[in-house]
């Protein structure tokens, strides 16, 4: 089968007949409304905390929500296919991985934009944060990374996820992980040193010191190299995720546990 | 103990549900021991007990025990009271020694006894009781026979769903049939089995076109009725007959051409009219 | 009374039900305990002193909250799916009293919350534990439970019968974190947010185990509390005999 058509058709496809519970009654207060109260709460508490500015908060929670949304629909992604038992058919198709996987991907990374792109907004209507004209194309290339990166993170958890049946307290403890170690709230080198070690490893901190730069003024020059990190975990972590996928996939089929909820 | 016999669909379980208070019906009423369902909600619900069964309608978390003593508080058992009933409830259905233990860890046949126990917590003079043997294996669901049997003669008022005949016909003294939401007939099992006509029935396993021949047969002289079903591979034609008519070589002459299976003959079945019965509703 | 038995009935099992689900107390538990830590680095962070008990409080009061809303909202659902709805509603037990005892249930379970995150300010970060009035701050804690799972109760019924509320919870989460004045005062939101916080339980359930931590008025904030639970009740209870009239209409009370 055409490469490119399973990119794009079948991601398409698949990602619709997923996601068919996201209609806008579900969609806006759970992907939106959840991220923009989110956002606001930790603004007012920065405020009332004498903590940082509001683009702290904002900056960190707008990208951190979009990579939450990353990591539900991936896990949910692979999660679901179990769940429906698509993953056999999926599997046994000679489709190639790769292409399969990516075109999955891609309607979830278009996702975390989105949200982020929301987030800011929530906080330029709502909140003291004006982001300088010049930084929002930097910008987005910071969020496009960081979507990759939370998604091939979600990926790998979805991984973890087919073998353990509890997608979703995974997906929680990822939240509760991201929400403490990333520098999201709380300045990185605030944190005890063997936390900052555990965020350092994990998408989104990069992103988001990158992208608080930006909105300081600073040029996309000057924090390629935070960028180029978080390209590169997301790069680890999606290699991680396949490489994983392939070994339960394997065992799997020796076991023939594949399909079981 | 009164039977309501049907298959799936019928409409037994929502009959149930009207009684149980647990559907308002759109037209018409309905009583029990005299009180309206929908006016006496309230009064109905305390006299009377129900088991719909299945696996679900317990909490897995709990006990047993736990389970009961809950539902005897719900339906104002008296403190004094329960210890003692829940007791006697456990002997009754089987499950003395396993109160204690998870209903979580329960068989399906458990979990049935349990429910029994638990509709009859508060010794109503009436329970339905739907389809209460569904899915329970042949000995359990014989234990299950024999308390519903022992309920009857307590002097309550029990009224049972099922679709199978012969638990049906062992174990009530009045059965209607419903089929399409209707009664279709009624009676004591002796009557029925009266109401049905005497004739022959020829059972001839076909493999191949079958509606052909059967229509065929349906013009022969003392032929009453032909039917065509499907079992496996193969295609039975259901032939009933005058009793004393040996059309046997007749109907195979139709089938003349096709492969034959089995052939059988045989007298009429309560089985068979009622099976027939339903089918024409 | 009858009405008493039937609540701790419900309550009491869906304790022990609740209790023994894994996943429910990792996620009712770890939550406030997370949130916590952020606000005590943040004010750490932020050279605020003296407010870490502050945080500890409104930390542990969002854990009651966060543990009404998820085990409320889906009270009913969850007995529907597990078959036990229809024996609720057949038994000759006022429906709307057994619905409070579960969700009662669910904001006791708060509890766990309340002594984590304080145990977890103690040990890690010397939050003080000097309570300006004790006795009020106890009795301060059932009250704000009875208010908040009584919220549930509406919580529980609204979920039924309007099926997109349901995935309002997931938002009303940190709204009403930060509607309420747990972690951030009200004096610093728009003025218009304080009417609303007014009529939610958890702005008075704060308040009252605030003040009497920290000193201030607890006894009229546990007035209004009461008073917002018997609000609470009347509601669910219309709520709840509505739900149960169109799901013995429709047939929904199964979900075969």
């Amino acid at each position: 089968m055409n490469t490119f058509r399973v990119l794009t058709i079948g991601g398409l496809l698949a990602y619709r007949a997923l996601f068919n519970w996201i209609h806008p009654a579900i969609y806006i207060p759970s992907v939106l409304g959840f991220p923009m109260f989110q956002i606001l709460f930790f603004a007012y508490l920065g405020r009332f905390s004498g903590l940082r500015d509001d683009a702290f908060f904002v900056t960190g929670n707008a990208i951190q929500a979009a990579g939450m949304a990353g990591i539900y629909a991936s896990v949910f992604t692979i999660g679901n296919d179990r769940f429906y038992g698509t993953l056999g058919p999926l599997l046994a198709s000679p489709a190639s991985r790769a292409a399969l996987f990516t075109g999955r991907a891609l309607p979830i990374v278009a996702n975390g934009l989105f949200v982020s792109a929301f987030g800011f907004v929530v906080g330029w209507a709502f909140l003291d944060f004006e982001p300088p004209l010049g930084s929002l194309l930097p910008l987005a290339l910071v969020i496009l990374v960081s979507a990759f990166a939370t998604t091939a993170f979600g990926m790998l958890l979805g991984s973890i996820g087919l073998r353990t049946k509890d997608i979703l307290l995974i997906s929680n403890l990822a939240y509760f992980l991201m929400w403490l170690f990333c520098g999201v709230n709380v300045p990185l080198d605030t944190l005890p040193g063997w936390m900052q070690i555990v965020g350092e490893g994990l998408p989104v901190t990069h992103a988001v010191a990158a992208a608080r730069e930006l909105i300081d003024g600073a040029a996309l020059g000057s924090v390629w190299r935070l960028v180029a990190a978080e390209a590169g975990i997301g790069a680890g972590y999606l290699i991680a995720a396949f490489a994983l996928f392939r070994v339960f996939e394997r065992e799997a089929r020796r076991h023939a546990t594949l399909e079981t909820t | 103990m009164f039977g309501v016999l049907g298959p799936n669909g019928a409409g037994k379980t929502t009959m149930i549900k009207v009684f149980t208070t647990l559907l308002l019906p759109t037209s018409g009423a309905a009583r029990v021991l005299g009180l309206d369902v929908v006016a006496n909600t309230g009064e109905v619900r305390r006299k009377i007990g129900f088991v719909f069964g299945g696996d679900r309608g317990l909490y897995g978390r709990i006990s047993g025990l736990d389970n009961l003593r809950f539902f005897a508080e719900l339906y104002d058992v008296p403190v004094r009271e329960q210890r003692r009933r829940i007791e006697s409830l456990l002997e009754l259905v089987g499950l003395r020694g396993r109160e204690r233990e998870r209903v979580e860890g329960y068989s399906r046949g458990m979990r049935q006894r349990l429910h029994i126990a638990r509709g009859l917590l508060h010794d109503p003079p009436v329970v339905f009781l739907d389809e209460p043997t569904l899915g329970v294996d042949p000995v359990g669901a014989r234990e299950l026979r024999e308390v519903i049997t022992g309920l009857a003669a307590a002097g309550k008022t029990v009224l049972l769903t099922t679709h199978y005949m012969f638990e049906a016909d062992a174990l009530c003294d009045r059965i209607a049939v419903i089929a399409g939401g209707r009664i279709v007939a009624e009676g004591t099992p002796q009557e029925l089995k009266a109401g049905v006509r005497e004739a022959r029935v020829i059972e001839i396993e076909v493999f191949g076109d079958a509606e052909e021949p059967a229509a065929a047969m349906r013009t022969l002289n003392g032929v009453r009725a032909v039917t065509v079903t499907t079992h496996d591979q193969a295609q039975l034609i259901t032939a009933e007959t005058e009793p004393n008519a040996e059309l046997t070589p007749a109907l195979l002459a139709q089938v003349d051409g096709a492969a034959v299976g089995r052939v059988a003959v045989r007298e009429i079945t309560l089985e068979d009219a009622y099976v027939s019965l339903v089918r024409e509703a | 009374m009858k009405v008493l038995r039937v609540i701790l009935a419900c309550w009491w099992l869906n304790l022990k039900n609740l209790s023994r689900s894994a996943f429910f107390l990792l996620t009712a538990v770890m939550a406030p305990v997370l949130l916590s830590t952020i606000a005590f680095y943040m004010f750490q962070a932020g050279g605020r002193p003296g407010t870490l008990l502050y945080a500890a409080l409104g930390s542990a009061v969002y854990g009651i909250w966060s543990s009404t809303l998820f085990g409320s909202g889906g009270a009913i659902q969850w007995q529907r799916w597990g078959g036990t709805l229809e024996l609720l509603v057949a038994s000759p037990a006022p429906f709307v009293f057994a619905v409070a005892g579960f969700t009662l249930a669910t904001a006791t379970l708060g509890i766990y919350s309340l002594v984590a995150t304080l145990a977890w300010g103690t040990l890690l970060f010397d939050v003080p534990l000097d309570l300006a009035h004790p006795a009020l701050f106890v009795a301060a804690i059932p009250v704000t439970v009875l208010s908040l799972g009584l919220l549930g109760l509406v919580l529980a019924s609204t979920f039924v019968l309007y099926r997109n509320a349901n995935a309002l919870s997931n938002m009303l989460e940190y709204a009403v974190l930060l509607a309420t004045g747990m972690l951030v005062p009200l004096s610093l939101l728009p003025g218009w947010v304080t009417p609303i916080a007014w009529v939610l339980a958890p702005t008075w359930g704060i308040r009252a185990i605030r003040d009497a931590a920290l000193g201030g008025d607890p006894v009229f904030a546990i007035a209004m509390a009461l008073a917002l639970a018997g609000v609470y009740l009347a509601l669910g209870a219309a709520l709840i005999a509505n739900l149960e009239r169109l799901a013995r209409q429709r047939g929904t009370l199964s979900l075969a």
